[in-house]
């Protein structure tokens, strides 16, 4: 019997325990005995249990799931929501007036006058939604989509923001989405992690590993990090190292660890560890082969845009956007796609300040038929039937230009993130930021309900997902969090 | 509030109204409960109080919630906050928020039962209050007795169900455990020999002292208490830029350990150490990630919510660390199990209010001297200058200058009266003009530009990046691209107005002082002045600079011929003082903290800093103690008192969360295994008993963390083997009762620091800033990891310069803390990307090798012995047969290394035994 109990809460343990005890008959009664005079009873339920042979092994949700995975499409930087789903034709009537009783001072300094979205709109498919020309292939979707234009964040600073919409908190060190998913539900594939992040071309996003860090849950559940550029680490020996030599070293190992468990027996730790090289030793065989694009046909990356010889960086992308494709298809629980990278003055993410038109010009190029082909290939394998896929971004960006430039500062308080595939009704814009969107104002909605969504869509309640950590029983949505019924099909 | 719903069981006991005044008599039981049960108790009954109000128990409901009190007041409605919601007077919070309001019966109802005297029955409530201060944690120790033992705590509550210690492990296991233990390194083979034969009475308490005695002993503990306060080198969130200063804090808690410091003195210190002579120590109030100033809005929302919460980092701090209390939960409601409300929350904050984020002098004698030693060497720092520039040609003189350096450049005119200083920018060598620095030198030699000095930039239109490219700073005295100024466009300008009128006769002007850049460097500028008058002239151009390297190094090529000997001998003194100098600054700051008057401190509602209700002045924690000071105390005697108080032998959890912490070091779990929590929400201890003998002996002791060392390291409970046996298994898997010592796997320090030990390779330097784990310290660059490590990247791994949330990319993964929230105690996942990272990184084969290369050279070709001699020193041992010819099969082939990557990768290496 092999306990793991330093994954579980208190409360879990006990249920542990319990467990435990009573399928071992014999010690039944004394260990109830033994529970009491641990003083252990009362305390709620809520751990799980994780085998740490198989960490990865599927685990049941709370109630039956519309998804089974996840793709998240990360923009990081901030999106205005001007510029691409939320349509303000009164913003054009005020282009150039400054904004009555606006603030004086946005994030970065001294508010400027009203600026029109600074591409046209266009209605697109059977609902006519207005989506913007910045991203005419991802406007083709529309009718899949599932907009919520009301989401609010806690913070106005990326990375604290980026952590928020990532953990449900705005501080370092919490538990990421995709941990917390993989924590609960484990994965359908035991020879690939769980949870990957597939990281820009251009670099990491401002919160950085926070976005897929495991915060205080098991390591098992931090994102493992690759990209098509960008290879696992510490797959293979560096050079100088035969094969010869390292299958030697390999089973050299394997010998004295078991000569080693002989010595212990019954050690479930020691076992554990043994088990952890056999998993290390597959995913070695079969992370490479699904990095592996080459047997990708010629007109899937073309459709991707993954040969696209005047811009490396779009190819690159798109080649991101394959592999995650081909992690949903081999059942990775959770796949994190990101599109943007640090703090650059807006030149390698979408942090528009200063010249915004010209630099989404470039970002929209990389993002928009990449992402795209992403979510068709999805949906011609029939995946998006057990995928959930999810566009978001840290915040939304204020309708008036910041003075003296031409760029729009940085807005929590009314943007847009949006939801297609497994669960989802499709065409629906729900909520509303007022005429100039500069805030939510109808069915607002902080980033903890979106998050709580997301997990529903997974067949988890969100207020039963938690973990215990220095005194609380912590939640991805802490003390908050509604589900949007309105979005869900 | 401090109750706590426990039970229903009361019954209801009706209460008849016996007069018949004039307006009807209102009965609560019968009037008035359905009408807070229809439409109040979803939200303040039994299940959910929210804003702290509960209206189905008498005491609660009369008190009101969290903001709004008194809730009822008896014969005074229009008093009673409960009218003022149900009415509506404030339209904001009208209650219920949703749904049909009450109808004006039923507040009539209301208002005419209060103002007949709120008259709610004895026995009405149906559930009683329980009180939270009723908490095991909360009491006195238990009266101590000095004859009992460990043993005798731990082997009474096996036998209480059943179960017995295991025998003794034998000699060798319980050597390498304690060393691992103890000092994180695995004994080396002469002393497994020595202590085998030591068959004197006092073998084992010699290793103990020998260990203790030790300086590597403070290395590994330090650690624990590092994970605690979540210690890193650099601020995190986005930038996660190095806060060099922080390890002054890191080696004092080190020192702490070594020199035995009573734990007492050690919270003292932590809190106020600038006031007892240990400046280092209150790195501790600043352990937190923090956004830096440029992170934050330039809006007063956004400023007030960032000093918030960097408070509230100091009070998370504070009241885990010492008291295992998660004071931090209240900051924007009553804590939900604890006996905590958010005024607690605010008053402790209070006793923090004076503390900001930054650096502090460490005063001591030495440090005195070294300031005047700085102070000398910025004074020869400035002569050098002045004399270098001396040599350097005038401009426009006719004398062609050296071309433009993206490094430095120095314009040396006549003396000339100057209000305002303009540089020009025609043409860049690519892009947009970037300046890093604009320095105006008067003719004594002061840098007369800074906006320190009251000097005022404007320019013709700057490119603003936070953090990066700001006007200001162009003038504030730091350099490279990270502080620079950038035009809006191609060409353009950027003026210096100083606050009054000097002579000057040099300017010195960089795009990158740093030498990362030569982009965006001038290459066609003039550079005016003007007088108090406003009459312009040119000072400077670009005219008579020759064309060249913009990546040439400042001025060394830049003398005239005749002074280029003399120029040379000063700029080589200028870059030895430099170095000098960077070294003194480096060791006289801490990141400790910055006192100043103390803020007012208000009580937020629900933690909103725009909201702010009554001022708070700075109090312990109500449920435990009632010292208080007056509002207007001063900022320290606010540190020092609430110092008194945590390290009082009278409080009933500093001294139960310190021994806890020591035992979990040693057994892997405390006896409160939650070590950070000693509240409801927390686990009950295993052995009160014994948790709370040990606090006791550990006051007695005066404090002392070696005593309690020696006290569990020489017990039989420690000294048991860990062999499982079936039976105990079945009873209490976990080991909490401890029927066999609880074996685990090294965490990611002691597991760096014993391989490279093994291989011969761990260099022992002490103290001091961090090494590096990465090639560079974030930035555009990020956080690439070094592969091959060398020198200093072979310390210790607790000498690691530690990235906020950027994990090691080898032992990261071994759950090693990220610094983000406090690690009370570490996980112990097993995961393949451990053994990747174990058995691929170049880390380990490179120990590999070393360790190879060792053997070779002590015992020469003889393939036997060098094997033995790799166990010798991995494990402690010989190698049995069966496993001599394993190995010697594959080391004929592959040699020595490969047999130890295996070793370094194996159970028996990983674990302590």
């Amino acid at each position: 019997m092999i306990h793991q109990a330093e994954y579980l809460s208190p409360s879990g343990r006990q249920l542990l325990d319990r467990r435990g005890f009573l399928t071992s008959s014999a010690s039944a009664l004394s260990s109830i005995a033994l529970a009491s005079l641990l003083g252990r009873e009362g305390l709620l339920a809520s751990g799980l249990q994780i085998d740490p042979a198989r960490p990865y092994a599927p685990r049941a949700p709370h109630f039956a799931p519309k998804a089974k995975n996840v793709l998240v499409i990360f923009c990081a930087g901030a999106v205005s929501q001007l510029e691409t789903w939320d349509y303000k034709p009164e913003l054009i009537k005020q282009d150039g007036k400054p904004l009555a009783g606006g603030p004086a001072v946005t994030f970065q300094g001294p508010a400027g006058n009203l600026a029109r979205p600074q591409y046209g709109f266009r209605p697109q498919g059977e609902t006519g939604k207005m989506v913007s020309d910045m991203i005419p292939h991802l406007a083709g979707l529309t009718d899949d989509i599932a907009f919520v234009h009301s989401l609010t964040s806690k913070s106005n600073t990326h990375g604290p923001a980026e952590n928020f919409l990532s953990t449900g908190f705005v501080q370092d060190g919490f538990p990421s989405m995709g941990g917390w998913v993989s924590y609960a539900l484990g994965s359908e594939n035991q020879d690939l992690p769980a949870f990957v992040s597939i990281p820009d071309p251009r670099g990491v996003p401002q919160a950085s590993v926070n976005n897929w860090g495991p915060g205080f849950l098991p390591a098992e559940f931090q994102g493992t990090t690759f990209s098509a550029s960008k290879p696992l680490r510490h797959l293979a020996p560096p050079n100088g190292i035969g094969d010869a030599e390292d299958r030697a070293a390999r089973s050299l190992l394997q010998r004295m660890n078991a000569r080693h468990l002989e010595g212990h027996p019954g050690d479930g730790k020691l076992a554990a560890r043994i088990a952890s090289y056999e998993l290390a030793a597959r995913m070695q065989l079969s992370v490479p082969e699904i990095g592996d694009l080459s047997t990708e046909p010629a007109h899937v990356l073309k459709s991707y845009g993954a040969d696209d010889p005047g811009n490396a960086t779009k190819a690159g992308f798109a080649k991101n956007c394959i592999l995650a494709r081909r992690l949903i298809e081999s059942g990775v629980r959770f796949v994190q796609l990101f599109n943007g990278a640090y703090a650059s003055g807006g030149k390698l993410n979408w942090d528009g300040h200063n010249d915004l038109k010209n630099q989404y010009d470039v970002h929209a190029e990389i993002l928009d038929q990449p992402s795209a082909a992403l979510i068709r290939d999805l949906r011609d394998r029939g995946l998006l039937e057990e995928t959930l896929v999810v566009w978001c971004t840290e915040f939304g960006r204020m309708p008036m230009f910041q003075k003296g430039s031409r760029g729009r500062d940085h807005n929590p308080d009314g943007f847009t993130c949006w939801m297609t595939g497994a669960g989802i009704k499709p065409g629906v814009s729900h909520g509303v930021t007022d005429d100039l969107g500069r805030e939510a104002v109808q069915d607002i909605h902080p980033l903890y309900d979106f998050n709580a969504t997301i997990l529903h869509l997974l067949g988890l309640d969100h207020e039963r997902l938690t973990f215990y950590h220095n005194g609380i029983e912590r939640r991805l949505t802490n003390v908050e969090g509604h589900v949007i019924k309105e979005v869900l099909a | 509030m401090h109750r706590h719903l426990v039970t229903n069981a009361i019954s209801i006991c009706l209460a008849v109204a016996g007069s018949t005044a004039a307006a009807a008599p209102v009965d609560f039981v019968r009037d008035v409960r359905p009408i807070f049960e229809a439409n109040c108790y979803d939200c303040h009954g039994a299940e959910k109080q929210k804003s702290g109000l509960r209206l189905d128990v008498r005491e609660a409901a009369f008190e009101g919630g969290e903001y709004h009190r008194p809730n009822i007041v008896p014969k005074d409605a229009d008093s009673s906050k409960l009218l003022h919601f149900v009415r509506g007077d404030d339209e904001e919070i009208r209650m219920p928020p949703k749904g049909a309001r009450l109808s004006a019966a039923e507040i009539a109802t209301l208002s005419d039962w209060i103002n007949q005297g709120a008259d709610w029955p004895e026995g009405a409530d149906r559930v009683r209050l329980e009180d939270r201060r009723d908490h095991w944690s909360f009491k006195p120790l238990a009266v101590h007795d000095e004859t009992a033992s460990i043993d005798e705590f731990i082997g009474g509550k096996l036998a209480a169900v059943g179960l017995k210690m295991s025998p003794p492990a034998d000699r060798r296991t319980w050597l390498r455990r304690v060393y691992l233990d103890l000092i994180g390194l695995p004994p080396r083979p002469e002393e497994v020999t020595a202590f085998l034969g030591d068959d004197s009475d006092r073998a084992y308490e010699k290793v103990v002292e020998d260990l203790l005695a030790s300086p590597r002993y403070g290395e590994r503990w330090a650690q624990h208490w590092l994970d605690v306060v979540r210690y890193a080198d650099t601020h995190g969130f986005e930038v996660n830029t190095p806060r060099p200063n922080a390890w002054p804090y890191r080696d004092y808690v080190i020192e702490a350990f070594n020199s035995d410091t009573p734990f007492d003195q050690f919270i003292r210190e932590q809190l106020a150490g600038d006031q007892l002579g240990k400046d280092p120590a209150t790195g501790f109030l600043v352990t937190a990630a923090r956004l830096l100033p440029g992170q934050i809005g330039k809006d007063a929302p956004s400023m007030r919510l960032a000093r918030q919460d960097e408070l509230g980092e100091i009070v998370i701090n504070t009241s885990e660390a010492f008291l295992g209390l998660s004071v931090g939960c209240a900051r924007c409601h009553n804590h939900k199990f604890d006996a905590i409300s958010a005024k607690d929350y605010y008053a402790m904050q209070a006793f923090f209010s004076g503390v900001s984020y930054g650096d502090r002098r460490i005063d001591s004698p030495e440090a005195e001297a070294q300031r005047r030693e700085l102070e000398a060497f910025q004074d020869r720092l400035r002569e050098i200058d002045r004399s270098v520039a001396g040599f350097v040609p005038l401009a426009g003189s006719g004398v062609s200058r050296p071309s433009v350096s993206a490094r430095l450049n120095v314009e040396r005119f006549a003396p000339v009266k100057a209000r305002k200083v303009r540089f020009t920018i025609n043409k860049t060598n690519l892009y947009e003009p970037c300046l890093d620095e604009l320095e105006v030198f008067d003719t004594s030699g002061k840098n007369v530009a800074l906006a320190s000095l009251g000097t005022v930039p404007t320019a013709s239109g700057s490119n603003v990046e936070a953090n990066r490219h700001q006007l200001e700073f162009v003038n504030d005295g730091e350099f490279g691209n990270s502080r620079s100024w950038m035009c809006s466009t191609g060409e353009g300008w950027v003026m210096l107005e100083f606050s009054s009128e000097f002579t000057i006769d040099r300017i010195v002007w960089g795009r990158d002082r740093q030498g990362e850049f030569s982009d965006r460097l001038a290459t066609d500028y003039l550079i005016e002045i003007a007088d108090g008058s406003g009459n312009w002239q040119r000072v400077a151009d670009s005219t008579d600079r020759i064309k060249g390297d913009p990546k040439a190094p400042e001025a060394s090529t830049a003398f005239a011929p005749e002074h280029q000997q003399e120029g040379e001998a000063l700029l080589a003194e200028k870059r030895r003082i430099e170095a000098r100098v960077a070294g003194l600054e480096a060791v006289q700051m801490v990141f400790g903290g910055a006192f100043g008057k103390p803020e007012p401190t208000h009580l937020l509602n629900r933690g909103d800093a725009e909201q702010p209700k009554e001022e708070v002045a700075p109090a312990v924690l109500s449920a435990l103690g009632d010292l208080a000071l007056p509002i207007d105390a001063q900022e320290h005697e606010r540190r020092l008192a609430l110092a008194d108080w945590i390290a009082d032998s009278e409080n009933p959890l500093t001294a139960r969360v310190a021994v806890n912490r020591i035992w979990q070091g040693h057994f892997g779990i405390g006896l409160v295994e939650t070590a950070n929590d000693f509240g409801r929400v927390g686990a009950p201890p295993s052995h009160p008993r014994l948790l709370d003998w040990l606090a006791a002996e550990f006051i007695r002791s005066g404090w002392s963390v070696k005593h309690l060392h020696r006290l569990i390291l020489l017990s039989q409970t420690y000294r048991q083997a860990a062999d499982i046996v079936p039976e105990a298994q079945a009873k209490d898997a976990d080991v909490r009762l401890l029927w066999r010592f609880p074996s685990r796997r090294l965490e990611a320090e002691p597991l760096r620091d014993s391989i490279l030990a093994v291989s011969g390779q761990l260099n022992l330097e002490a103290g001091g800033p961090g090494f590096d784990l990465f090639k560079s310290r974030g930035g555009l660059n990020g956080f690439p990891p070094v592969e091959a490590f060398t020198g200093a990247g072979l310390r210790r791994m607790v000498y690691a310069h530690k990235i906020r949330m950027e994990p090691d990319a080898v032992f990261g993964a071994f759950d090693c803390p990220d610094a983000g929230q406090s690690v009370s105690r570490r996980r112990q996942s097993t995961t393949p990307t451990q053994a990747l990272n174990l058995f691929n990184s170049r880390f380990v084969i490179d120990r590999s090798r070393a360790l190879a290369e060792r053997v070779e050279e002590s015992e020469g070709e003889d393939i036997i012995a060098q094997i033995r001699s790799v166990y010798q020193l991995a494990y402690g041992r010989d190698p049995q047969p069966t496993e001599l010819a394993d190995a010697a099969s594959v080391v004929r082939e592959f040699g020595i290394a490969t047999l130890s990557r295996a070793i370094f990768n194996s159970n028996e290496f990983l674990f302590i035994p």
